[in-house]
């Protein structure tokens, strides 16, 4: 079937077509970085881990000062903090430091005495120039001692070097979330999740909805009654109030649960498979009613076939072009409507996804962070187009009513 | 014509009987009342709230029940709001959802079918693939970062600047400005806004100008396809053979033929009219009927998930309806089959 379709003529006018190929060359840039994903490319803890401290900006974007002196500030209160329980348990600092480290930025070992002349000269620089001014933004001849205070910071979690600091600098150039968590790690995490969900819910809607589909145009009577029914009745309630019942379903079931982010997928796969066969099942359902009276078809009855066979055989395989058009269209569709969902909270649960990573940067771009929606979109943007570009060239090169 | 409306009417209502018994089964999985209350409830509650909704009958008779009340858009009591009837709250979410809608669908067809006739009498022209390549770009980009860029763009970024005079404001305290009067038909209760021109600008210009320019991207492109189509036909070569202008051709010959496809686009979109945007009404904070319901299915609100789908689901069946008979009008050769 596949094989026949890759010698058409249409295959050929698509090979043509430039963009298209590269198009479809982005696909399979996505597609393979979703196979690395899933042998586990990046595991899920990856996304969770803290990596820098709050709302991180990413590389080309060098931060205001007030902000600088807050990320250095994060890491001078952990020592403090450390420190003092520290002197209480007669313990080393840097025993306590180790568990404040973020990803590869682990504390060095000081002398214990060190780290409490690096916090004096820390906090004596913050309380007696640093705090006197209401907005350290607008002073830029403080800078020098801002630095000082990033030094000291250094100091105590000295930014790794050589392969880990390249591991670092890969998980940290896009920056981190409100939860200190690596963007460039999640989004790209997130293809993996897109791709589980559009594949798994497209392939069963295309396959389930044209056989469906031919199969009621070709038997006609009550088949077609009965499946024409259940489509319509099923396309009459508003999409994503459908999608949302079916969701609801699964609540407070184990499908529902953060803990179990695979199963909390299957609502999800359900929802859309319920919805999304309707379009292919439509499409197909009429290709066949104009096939089935073509003389081929008339030709393989007179020769005696049965009519299972030749549905199997002879028509459906006509249709592959269109199966095809609709697994893309589909495909599409799953993807934007999983960031949706999970942005009205009936999506993803558990596990980064780019409906997720939107929905948590909403509140960010009030104070003009835009690295968390900037990645997701961007990743997004390019694959949605991609498939739309590979779209437009399938209906081009196999649909002869398709206008251009 | 008579017959064919009885023939579209009478088909429609085993696909209506469907949907209500489908909903029904699907709010029923799980007992509703737990799903309600949670874990903590006590007996005397679950009891009270299972006989006020008539779980403790069949289903066939919970279904007859609920036709039969149906009817009289009687679809009992709110859980979550105590004291508000379902219908109450079905009314008041209406104009609210329609104070956006309705000027975001005149404005998005009137823009997209002048923008679609320009890109298809221009074929091949850079503007045409100017127009085609920016339908794509912006198909693509996800409603929710229309809906924050719009947010930030259109409301915070101006007020942030210090422009006192910009009117635009993110939402947020729609009910104070959205004051119900009401009027009373047959012992019913019809509430209509009393909006005025400024608050309008206010509270629904930003919605209504996001959601023009997120379904410009679909309708132009349809619209430019439906046209293109025309574009080739006879009668257009014969009236350019004849000596027709091309701005006659393109706005008297072209757009009255294309007249079917634009009216089937334009009426599948007249239930979404009613029902609302629901994320744009998440986002704005418009206590609209696609808010109004997702909340409820968040609240597990029963009553209200079965009352709202039900008016939905029918409106969207009689304008299918509405569709097809007006198809009808204009193509007569749809009537015979």
């Amino acid at each position: 079937m596949t094989g026949r379709l890759l010698r058409s003529r249409g295959a050929r006018k698509f090979r043509r077509n430039r963009l298209a190929m590269a198009a479809l060359g982005v696909i399979l840039l996505y597609f393979a970085t979703a196979v690395f994903l899933f042998f586990g490319g990046v595991s899920m803890e990856a996304t969770k881990e803290r990596v820098a401290p709050k709302h991180t900006p990413g590389f080309f974007q060098t931060p205001d000062l007030d902000q600088r002196l807050a990320f250095a500030m994060h890491f001078i209160s952990e020592v403090d903090s450390a420190t003092r329980l520290a002197s209480r348990r007669d313990q080393h600092p840097h025993d306590i430091l180790v568990e404040k480290a973020l990803a590869e930025r682990r504390p060095a070992r000081l002398e214990p005495q060190r780290y409490d002349e690096l916090l004096d000269e820390a906090f004596g620089i913050l309380e007696e120039e640093l705090d006197l001014v209401d907005n350290i933004a607008d002073h830029p001849e403080l800078e020098p001692r801002v630095e000082r205070v990033e030094e000291i910071a250094a100091a105590f979690f000295p930014m790794p070097t050589g392969w880990e600091g390249r591991a670092y600098w890969s998980r940290t150039f896009l920056g981190s979330d409100a939860a200190g968590q690596s963007i460039s790690i999640r989004a790209i995490y997130s293809i993996k999740v897109a791709f589980q969900i559009g594949l798994i819910t497209s392939v069963i809607s295309v396959l389930f909805g044209s056989l469906l589909g031919a199969a009621a145009a070709f038997f006609g009577g009550w088949v077609d009654h009965a499946i024409t029914w259940v489509f319509s009745t099923l396309s009459s309630i508003p999409y994503l109030v459908l999608l949302s019942v079916l969701i609801v379903v699964f609540f407070g079931t184990i499908f529902d649960d953060p803990e179990r982010p695979f199963l909390s997928l299957v609502p999800i796969y359900v929802a859309f498979c319920s919805t999304f066969w309707i379009g292919p099942c439509r499409v197909i359902r009429g290709e066949t009613m104009k096939i089935k009276e073509l003389e081929y078809v008339q030709a393989a009855t007179a020769i005696g076939f049965g009519r299972v066979y030749i549905l199997l055989k002879h028509v459906i395989p006509n249709t592959a072009h269109l199966m095809f058009i609709n697994f893309s269209l589909l495909f599409i569709g799953a993807i934007k409507s999983e960031v949706i969902l999970s942005f009205l909270g009936l999506g993803v649960k558990g596990q980064a996804s780019w409906g997720i990573m939107i929905r948590d940067a909403k509140d960010e771009v009030a104070s003009y962070f835009f690295w968390q929606i900037g990645a997701a979109t961007f990743l997004m943007f390019v694959l949605v187009l991609a498939f739309n570009i590979f779209t437009d060239a399938l209906q081009d090169a196999f649909d002869p009513r398709h206008v251009d | 014509m008579w017959s064919f409306i009885l023939r579209r009417l009478l088909y429609n209502v085993p696909v209506y009987l469907g949907i209500l018994l489908l909903v029904m089964g699907l709010l029923r999985v799980r007992n509703p009342v737990y799903a309600y209350l949670g874990k903590n409830a006590d007996e005397k509650q679950i009891a009270q709230l299972e006989e006020s909704f008539g779980l403790n009958d069949p289903f066939i008779v919970q279904y007859g029940r609920f036709l039969w009340k149906g009817l009289r858009l009687d679809f009992g009591e709110s859980w979550k709001y105590q004291g508000t009837t379902v219908r109450e709250k079905l009314l008041a979410s209406i104009p609210p959802s329609m104070s956006i809608t309705v000027p975001a669908l005149i404005l998005t067809s009137v823009i997209s079918i002048t923008v679609g006739l320009m890109s298809s009498f221009y074929r091949g022209r850079w503007i045409d693939r100017l127009l085609v390549i920016a339908a794509v770009l912006g198909m693509s980009i996800s409603f929710l970062v229309y809906i924050i860029f719009g947010q930030f763009f259109g409301a915070f970024l101006p007020k942030q600047m210090g422009l006192e005079w910009w009117p635009l404001e993110i939402g947020g305290s729609f009910d104070l400005w959205f004051s119900m009067s009401s009027f009373s038909v047959f012992g019913l209760r019809v509430p209509y806004p009393d909006i005025n021109a400024m608050t309008w600008v206010k509270f629904c210009l930003l919605p209504v100008l996001i959601s023009v320019i997120v379904s410009m991207g679909y309708d132009t492109r349809f619209y430019r396809a439906v046209m293109v189509e025309e574009c080739n036909r006879d009668y257009i070569i014969t009236a350019r053979a004849k000596g027709a202008t091309k701005r006659k051709i393109m706005f008297v010959h072209m757009l009255k033929n294309a007249m079917i496809p634009i009216i089937t686009r334009i009426m599948t979109t007249l239930p979404f009219l009613i029902t609302g945007s629901i994320l744009l009404e998440m986002y704005f904070n418009i206590p609209g009927m696609g808010r109004t319901l997702i909340t409820a299915i968040t609240d597990m609100d029963y009553p209200m998930i079965q009352g709202f789908t039900a008016v939905i689901a029918l409106l969207y069946i009689l304008s299918i309806i509405l569709t097809d008979v007006l198809y009808a009008l204009v193509d007569p050769r749809v009537r015979l089959s």
